[in-house]
């Protein structure tokens, strides 16, 4: 953790060296001038000596004013980004979309982490423009109508700038879109094209849209150049036109040669006032960053209470337990008691609430009415650490994180050894494919393409080392039929643990000691499958769902 | 982990001596352009000494304005130059972008091809084309203003010697000695700014692995350790991050020491230098190509050699290094004069394994394709059925054994001959943005209408192809659900040449009835081999190969019955979910091993209420 020492005195920092180069910036064309004047007048005096104590300043402190800027930022981005990825992996997951978050964590930080620095350097980004501005006006008043004539004409030129490349940037960016998909798709059918034989062939095919490209490419280069022959006009006849009327103010004797020079800088930094736009736009990207930051940090995130679960044998109760997904309810005053060493299933068609029960009894979610307990212990009161080893949860699409295959299975284990992680592939039938990959458990994760079942069986062996209570939310979905049937013997057979097993299948809620049965929200019937097979309802909740 | 800072600035710098010796009208067009683009720059002091010493000084403010006009011309001059330089520049930046992008294609599918089966994300294409566009950026603004840089120096110095040519001893030896302690800085800035660029890449990369697993986190109560995780990254972005802010540092020190340094020279030394009898009007002139000229020409210089100089040379030398110096030509055997006996494929003796340490997919296997056969291989997932698929057609070769097609070892066989005898049609299916014809006639570009037509009608796909719009119409294949384009894919293999087809779960997004019409019309059209998603292609193939991770049982679907409980609970366990067991049925009938554990008598879940 970095405190907030080193960020908040680096912007100190900032804001005195960003001061002091601002005020010698402005101070500098006119010292410069009034010198120029000393040296005409054959006398060196005090001038000289002020212009290079400005200049003194701006060699020291420029360069300490850029690593000030640079150096605030990166520590207050890595700060929100600590925070942001925290508070996100507290939300389980209910932060939103993978890329939404990435996109908070890298961009939305990164700006609001530049907020301090953008502010201090707009801020003192305007004394020199409008010091600049005020210069001309002190120096003489008609210096001023001249060059704001100038900056109309700017700004008119760099509007138009921007209206004449949408168009063309477009189609550019459509033809490389283009490009791009193709060759997705050839890469994603790189199968296809290896058995045909077909290289040559995919690669001409996806480069047909190059001379477009390219057509468009030149064309941005047209239009830019448009824009950068008016601008290389501009910059000139700017400047021309604070001479022109300086000249004319020299030779009425109302302007020291040296104030002509200094009113020629004036001109040029006035011209500054582009960048002083730029530097408030800076300051809104970094309120919006703070906000798309916000938007997370501010969300409630559940916490972890300080006991242990006592002993016991799994018994899972839900009291009055209803719970809501954007507003809507999707369980409604569910009471139910799972007893403790059986399996049992969760049934119902898709809507049903049958994911909510199970995150909730796996403490993923928190009800917003009622309480779930386990063993007579609300989860809300149960810490991390003991929730860890006693409830296990596995999922239909498990996401796996860790370098190596075997490093994602230890990850729910205390205390994993290659042995526990060995017992738990084995028992989740995950070893033999595991012991196909080229390094087996040591096998890079990002270089193991695995199959839906693969994935799930991995899974199954992340959270197996659960002790009282295993939550599968239709984590065997994916397997072929014989593996299911294998892992399904094992959770109903001899083992000692509640497990809490939400089917699909009928053939899975066959083999549960019980049957949990919801219908949109609320508990219709607990019993038996077989006993529930003769209601047509129930058979219908696995009608579409024949293999 | 990261190439030395040297080889990276190697790298770049032979593609950039390439590409402006490949382009060099363009780059004599640019540099010509930019000598009138310079005019103002080179004008500037001087007229503004002119007209302060001969009209405003002098009493004659309307020769002084005249030399100004003088400046007007020089602007529009200027105006003319900097619009051609910018076309000129396209001359040079499009074609090198346009070779890139074609090796960034070739290398892609090349490789790709070459390691069929590994899964591309659409990100590493996406993360190509954003490096492809940055060094086209990063490239046009580094030649675009290293070239201004020199043009326009040059013409304010020759400037300043045209005012006061003893004033250059002043001015030329600070800025020289300036861009002598940039160059030294920016070769540490090389490798800052690569640390940077990686830094932020493993950062996004973490971010992205631990919160779309954020929810399994939270079930494995790994927070903490997740976190600390990306805390890691994120603390090395961070030191990446402020070890560039030191370059920035040295950026401004730069326009310092060149830029303000010669400045204060002038002033210092014009007592000296006026003693000698430089004029108002010349000193003014020699101080505006500082303040106006060089100031701001070193200041923009620094900052883009410093930003995307830097950036160019790091995304093009990973873009190199993931593309290829220049696209190399795989070397294939040299093609056999034998010509394959008919298209029986064969494997004798197979083993393949995934990776030294790892456990043989097959071993010592044998199997022959015949010239009609209907093979079906079942087997649970992983157990190396594509493995399988891909050695007989000659996509994965042996670690051990042979595999013959016709007779003749297939890796001697022209890829091109070998797709004339087998297809192979994986899950994921190859749809390409074209006509529905020029999908379909991807293996067979001679197929008439009529065929085309008639292997839609067989395959069932005559709803699809009418919502496409007939032949004609124009495919957009993200706009195509997974089972549409299977069934193209199918509809494409059908018409192929090749009398062998291999299905490697290719009907896996059918239902079940797409898929039983697709096999049977297959395998009435030549040898047919099934790589079974669901049991029951097995069950109408005529062999079956069971594959169960240990060894490998071919018969067909009845033997199997009879010779493999495996086999028999695969079945059985499918019919059972099927056709749930509500009274006694199959599931019960199979092996006890899979039956349900039904205790009904003690410990059932009671509801409270159900209300």
């Amino acid at each position: 953790m970095v405190p907030a020492g080193p960020r908040r005195s680096t912007l100190v920092l900032l804001a005195v060296t960003a001061g002091l180069c601002a005020v010698a910036e402005l101070a500098l064309p006119l010292a410069i001038g009034r010198t120029v004047d000393e040296v005409s007048r054959r006398g060196a005096g005090p001038w000289l000596a002020a212009s290079v104590l400005l200049i003194a300043v701006l060699v020291v402190a420029d360069p300490i004013r850029d690593l000030a800027a640079g150096l605030a930022p990166a520590y207050r981005t890595a700060e929100l980004r600590r925070r942001l990825v925290r508070h996100s992996l507290n939300l389980g997951g209910r932060a939103g979309s993978p890329g939404d978050v990435v996109s908070r964590v890298m961009t939305g930080a990164a700006d609001a982490g530049h907020g301090g620095v953008a502010l201090v350097l707009a801020v003192i980004g305007m004394v020199p423009v409008l010091g600049a501005v005020a210069a001309l006006a002190y120096l003489d008043g008609r210096l001023v109508v001249g060059y704001l004539a100038g900056a109309v004409v700017i700004t008119a030129l760099l509007r138009r700038h921007v209206r004449d490349t949408s168009g063309t940037v477009l189609r550019y960016q459509r033809a490389q879109a283009d490009i791009a998909e193709r060759l997705s798709e050839a890469i994603a059918g790189s199968r296809t094209i290896a058995a045909a034989a077909t290289v040559p062939t995919e690669i001409r095919r996806c480069l047909r849209p190059l001379p477009a490209l390219s057509a468009e490419g030149v064309r941005t280069w047209h239009v830019l150049a448009r824009s950068a022959g008016q601008g290389a006009l501009t910059g000139p006849l700017l400047q021309l036109s604070v001479v022109a009327i300086g000249g004319w103010l020299l030779s009425a004797g109302r302007l020291t040669p040296g104030e002509l020079l200094a009113a020629i800088q004036y001109g040029a930094m006035g011209a500054g006032i582009g960048g002083l736009v730029a530097g408030f736009g800076r300051v809104a990207r970094a309120r919006a960053g703070a906000r798309r930051v916000a938007e997370i940090l501010d969300r409630p995130a559940p916490r972890h209470g300080p006991r242990t679960l006592p002993p016991g044998p799994g018994t899972l109760t839900f009291e009055s337990v209803t719970a809501r997904v954007a507003g809507e309810p999707v369980l409604r005053d569910v009471s139910l008691t799972v007893p403790g060493g059986r399996p049992v299933a969760v049934v119902g068609r898709s809507g049903s609430g049958k994911s909510v029960l199970a995150s909730l009894a796996a403490r993923l979610t928190d009800p917003d009415e009622g309480r779930v307990c386990l063993d007579g212990v609300p989860l809300t009161e149960v810490s991390a650490e003991s929730l860890r080893r006693e409830i296990g949860v596995a999922f239909e699409r498990p996401v796996l994180v860790g370098a190596t295959v075997g490093a994602a299975v230890a990850l729910g284990q205390e205390r994993p050894q290659p042995y526990t992680v060995d017992a738990a592939l084995r028992a989740a039938r995950a070893d033999t494919f595991v012991s196909r990959l080229p390094q087996g458990m040591g096998t890079p994760l990002a270089e193991t393409p695995l199959s839906g079942g693969e994935a799930q069986r991995l899974g199954l062996a992340r959270a197996w080392h659960a002790r009282r209570l295993l939550v599968l939310d239709d984590a065997t979905s994916s397997l072929d039929t014989a593996t299911e049937a294998e892992i399904l013997h094992l959770l109903t057979g001899e083992s000692q643990r509640t497990h809490l097993i939400v089917a699909h299948r009928a053939g899975t809620a066959a083999r549960c000691a019980s049957v949990v049965w919801l219908e949109a929200g609320r508990v219709r019937a607990i019993a038996p499958h077989r006993q529930l097979w003769h209601d047509p309802d129930y058979r219908a909740v696995f009608g579409g769902d024949a293999a | 982990m990261s190439p030395d800072s040297g080889s990276t600035a190697r790298v770049a710098g032979r593609e950039t001596a390439a590409v402006l010796r490949r382009h060099r009208r363009a780059v004599g067009s640019l540099l010509a352009w930019s000598v009138p683009e310079a005019a103002p720059a080179m004008l500037t002091g001087f007229v503004v000494a002119r007209a302060v010493d001969d009209g405003f000084l002098a009493d004659r403010p309307w020769t002084g304005t005249a030399w100004l006009a003088l400046l007007v011309a020089a602007a529009v001059l200027g105006a003319w130059g900097a619009r051609n330089t910018h076309r000129a520049v396209a001359g040079v930046v499009e074609p090198f972008r346009d070779d890139l992008t074609r090796r960034v294609v070739a290398a892609g599918v090349t490789t790709a091809a070459r390691h069929a089966g590994t899964p591309a994300t659409d990100g590493a294409v996406a993360r190509l084309t954003n490096q492809v566009e940055g060094v086209r950026d990063s490239f046009a603004g580094l030649i675009l203003v290293s070239r201004g840089f020199v043009v326009t120096v040059l013409a304010a110095l020759l400037g300043t010697a045209s005012l006061a040519p003893s004033l250059l001893l002043l001015v030329a030896p600070p800025l020289l000695g300036s861009i002598v302690m940039f160059s030294v800085a920016l070769r540490r800035g090389v490798r800052r700014q690569r640390d940077f660029l990686y830094a932020g890449e493993q950062l996004a990369d973490r971010t992205a692995a631990v919160t779309a697993a954020a929810r399994d986190v939270a079930a494995c109560r790994a927070t903490e350790r997740a976190a600390r995780y990306a805390d890691e990254a994120i603390t090395a972005q961070a030191r990446a991050e402020r070890a560039l802010a030191r370059l920035a540092a040295v950026r401004s020190l730069t326009v310092a020491v060149g830029g303000w340094l010669p400045l204060l020279a002038v002033l210092a030394g014009a007592n000296w230098v006026t003693g000698r009898g430089l004029s108002t009007g010349a000193l003014i002139g020699v101080l505006t190509y500082l303040a106006q000229v060089v100031v701001p020409t070193l200041d923009m210089f620094v900052q883009t050699v410093g930003s995307a100089g830097l950036r160019f040379v790091i995304t093009l030398d990973r873009l190199v290094r993931r593309i290829g110096q220049r696209a190399t030509v795989a070397a294939d055997p040299g093609p056999s004069a034998r010509r394959p006996a008919g298209s029986r494929l064969e494997l004798r003796g197979v083993t393949f394994r995934y990776g030294a340490a790892a456990r043989p997919v097959l071993h010592d296997f044998d199997l022959t394709v015949y010239g009609y056969d209907h093979l079906a291989v079942v087997g649970p997932s992983g157990v190396g059925k594509s493995t399988l698929a891909g050695l007989l057609c000659g996509t994965i070769r042996p670690d051990d054994g042979e595999v013959l097609l016709g007779g003749v070892p297939i890796e001697e066989l022209e890829p091109a001959a070998r797709a004339r005898h087998r297809v192979l049609i994986p899950q994921e299916a190859y749809i390409f943005p074209g006509s529905v014809a020029d999908n379909l006639r991807y293996l067979n570009p001679g197929a008439g209408e009529q065929d085309l037509l008639a292997a839609v009608d067989v395959l069932g796909a005559g709803a699809l192809l009418e919502r496409l719009g007939g032949l004609g119409g124009e495919v957009r294949p993200r706009e195509l659900s997974a089972g549409e384009r299977q069934l193209l894919t199918l509809v494409r293999a059908y018409v192929a040449p090749a009398p062998v087809a291999v299905l490697d779960e290719a009907t896996c997004h059918l239902d079940p009835a797409a898929e039983e019409r697709v096999e049977r019309a297959f395998a009435a059209r030549g040898a047919l081999v099934v790589i079974a998603h669901r049991i029951s292609s097995a069950m109408r193939s005529r062999r079956v190969l069971l594959l169960d991770g240990d060894r490998a049982m071919l018969g067909d679907h009845r033997s199997l019955q009879a010779a493999s409980a495996r086999y028999r609970e695969m079945t059985g366990y499918w019919t059972a979910a099927s056709e749930p067991a509500g009274a006694p049925g199959p599931v019960d009938g199979v092996d006890p091993a899979v039956r349900a554990d039904l205790r009904r008598d003690a410990g059932q879940p009671v509801a409270h209420r159900t209300g």
